[in-house]
């Protein structure tokens, strides 16, 4: 009786100290997979600091403005001029009717195959 | 057991086996427990000995924690970064460490060249824990030296400043030293605050520090600091500065001052005449301490508006007269004494209030302390204590007495916004914050008077502000020309002048205020001046035509608006406003 308890507990601690061991290894080894990742992630938050930097240049006035510069005959832009600005108040008001005389016109004279948007389009060049 | 008899011979007597074994076993046993005790002494003591070791953690003095600490990112009101931190390696080496110190100085000579050799040699000779080599290189370089393979020779992760504007807000920002300690500007007040504290604890790290709001605006601080270069070259300035304020909630939207230097240099911040004008520059103000004078009289009640001042003759001061630089000489109105900058009628008018009131006002104005602000750099102002006859004079035109641009920026903001003198801020605040901390200077009618004055002065015909006001059009800008001479050899030159501009806009319902200051222009073309009006006022104007429309100020060319601002007496001498 005694005896067969002795076998079993052996095979038992057997077995739980290649459970034990094979537990310890995988740790270990998940322990320096980590370790790596820290140090992968901090490199990167690294170059993310440099590249943050680098965004935070290119988007400064001082950097923009030399480049709008450059362009300025080119694209033909200019400083904004106070005669520029309008307000909603500028705008005409709509008129309190359609103008169905003038969209009776328009109709016809798309029927009749005069389309006024080709006449516009020859005077600005686009075919 | 012995057996003894008497009459017997003595007998002899032995121990049993039995007896001798148990007696040997149990010296076996002591022996056993000394040495097991011995053995447990000794672990103990080791670890005692352990226990007691101090390893060096510092770096030089400083904890391992000060020197990878972080600062938090300054954000100017939009979101813009206007610094942040860089990881950047640094070089260090374990001299004890070393093996071959020839060998490592050849070979770290061959990636960083300019290093003396007989310097680092000495660094890397001795028996020191931690020596730095090179501090805040590239990535590139790291990789180079690792590769050498020098044992005792490794890197740290530093964080590096850097400022992505370079010059463009050097005197708001200021500047870091190598250990990412603030040493000027904000970043300095920053550390005074709390930054420092937390960096000594450890708690500095990572990325995890909430950004700073600032309240500049960094589109606006580009076009002064453009607008200032370009006057630097084109009056040949030894000098210029600006600085534009929100008046209500004191929250400083530009501050620039030229010759500057570029922060992520912090050596260049020690050259001549890089010092901040704006707040540690005291300069007599000249004629735009004319507002305060007047703003006095109509708050004490003892000048009115529509009063009339004899400026026919220059006043008299024993053998001193003191006359007026475009003499009217003729009898003038409170709003032409202003329009014409007549120096004769403000000391008529400051003499209504006599000198103890004036004086008092400037007191209630705070132009004799510190104006309360983030920066470390400021001075205390130079204003007589009592002032003589001839001296509060002088004083009512901004002479014999001297203040930062910042304290006339704070006092035009209270002028114009309703009469509550607000300390300015660095720092992003809303109106609803700012509002407990209003103290009442004026009141809010004088306040509208001072608005109206100032307008007069940028449009009506004679105006010292009319240069000011050409490219400004529609955004209702107004103010003042101060045209102050320095004093050179004792005397008061006339061709080394100190230029101001005190202005705020739109005045038919102001937001923002702001002071131009040039110090000793010349004259653009030969058609020019150099009196105020000419450079620091036409300076004026270019800035505010830039920042007008990002600040939402849109320009109104509708004549009602400024006549909304003319007070109804003013109508009776001016029916028509102007």
């Amino acid at each position: 009786m005694i005896r067969r308890i002795n076998i079993f507990l052996i095979c038992t601690s057997i077995v739980m100290l290649v459970g034990v061991y094979m537990l310890k290894f995988s740790i270990e080894s998940t322990a320096t997979e980590r370790t790596s990742l820290q140090s992968h992630i901090s490199e990167q938050e690294d170059e993310l600091t440099v590249l943050k930097a680098d965004w935070a240049v290119l988007n400064q006035p001082a950097y923009v403005e030399p480049i709008v510069r450059r362009h300025q005959a080119e694209l033909a832009i200019d400083q904004v001029k106070q005669e520029q600005f309008g307000s909603f108040a500028d705008l005409p008001m709509r008129p309190a009717k359609p103008d169905t005389a003038a969209m009776d016109a328009l109709f016809q004279a798309i029927d009749a195959g005069i389309d006024p948007i080709d006449a516009i389009l020859e005077l600005e060049g686009i075919e | 057991m012995t057996i003894t008899a008497d009459g017997l011979p003595q007998t002899i007597s032995l121990d049993g086996v039995r007896k001798a074994r148990v007696n040997l076993t149990q010296a076996r046993i002591r022996w056993m427990v000394l040495a097991v005790v011995l053995g447990f002494a000794a672990v103990g003591g080791r670890l005692v000995q352990l226990g007691m070791v101090e390893t060096d953690t510092t770096i030089e003095g400083q904890t391992r924690d000060a020197i990878t600490a972080t600062r938090p990112p300054i954000l100017d009101r939009n979101g813009l970064e206007m610094a942040v931190d860089i990881r950047v390696p640094s070089l260090y080496a374990e001299p004890r460490r070393i093996i071959d110190v020839e060998e490592a100085v050849t070979k770290l000579r061959t990636v960083l060249p300019d290093i003396d050799e007989k310097w680092l040699r000495n660094r890397l000779s001795g028996d020191q824990g931690f020596v730095w080599i090179k501090r805040e290189l590239t990535p590139a370089i790291e990789e180079q030296v690792m590769r050498l393979g020098i044992p005792g020779v490794d890197f740290i992760t530093e964080s590096k400043r850097f400022y992505p504007a370079m010059n463009e807000a050097s005197h708001v920002l200021g500047s870091t030293n190598v250990d990412n300690q603030g040493i000027a500007g904000i970043e300095r007040a920053m550390d005074n605050e709390s930054i420092s504290l937390l960096q000594d604890l450890g708690l500095a790290r990572g990325n995890a520090l909430t950004p700073v709001d600032l309240s500049i605006d960094m589109r606006v601080q580009h076009v002064l600091h453009d607008q200032l270069v370009d006057a630097m070259t084109r009056y040949q300035a030894i000098a210029a500065a600006g600085v534009m304020m929100d008046i209500y909630t004191g929250e400083i939207i530009a501050l620039a001052s030229l010759p500057d230097f570029n922060p992520n240099d912090p050596a260049s911040a020690l050259v001549k005449d890089t010092f901040n004008r704006v707040t540690s520059g005291i300069f007599e103000p000249g004629s735009i301490f004319k507002t305060v004078t007047l703003a006095g009289a109509l708050d004490e009640g003892t000048a009115k508006i529509t009063d009339e001042f004899d400026a026919r003759y220059g006043v008299r001061f024993g053998r001193f007269t003191i006359d007026d630089f475009h003499g009217k000489h003729r009898i003038l109105t409170m709003p032409e004494v202003y329009k014409y900058s007549s120096n004769i009628g403000t000391i008529r008018i400051m003499q209504t209030m006599g000198k103890e009131n004036y004086r008092a006002f400037l007191s209630r104005m705070k132009f004799d302390q510190r104006v309360q602000f983030e920066l470390p750099e400021m001075r205390v102002p130079s204003v007589p204590k009592d002032f003589s006859e001839v001296g509060a004079a002088t004083a009512s035109f901004g002479h014999g007495l001297s203040v930062s641009p910042l304290h006339m920026l704070t006092a035009y903001a209270a002028f114009v916004n309703g009469g509550n003198y607000i300390a300015p801020t660095l720092y992003k605040r809303s109106v609803a914050q700012a509002e407990p901390l209003y103290e009442r200077v004026i009141r809010p009618e004088t306040s509208a008077e001072i608005r109206y004055l100032m307008r007069l002065n940028a449009i009506s015909s004679g105006g010292s502000g009319s240069q000011m006001n050409k490219a400004a059009l529609g955004y209702r800008v107004g103010g003042k020309t101060g045209t102050a001479e320095k004093v050179v050899d004792g005397r008061y030159s006339s061709n080394k002048v100190t230029n101001f501009f005190a202005s705020a806009f739109p005045l038919d319902n102001p937001r923002y205020a702001m002071v131009i200051m040039v110090d000793e222009p010349k004259a653009e073309n030969p058609q020019s001046g150099t009196t105020a009006g000419w450079n620091a006022g036409s300076l004026t104007g270019r800035v505010v035509q830039r920042v007008a429309p990002m600040l939402g100020v849109a320009p109104d060319f509708s004549q009602v608006l400024d006549q909304s601002i003319v007070p109804p007496e003013v109508r009776r001498i001016f029916p028509e406003g102007y």
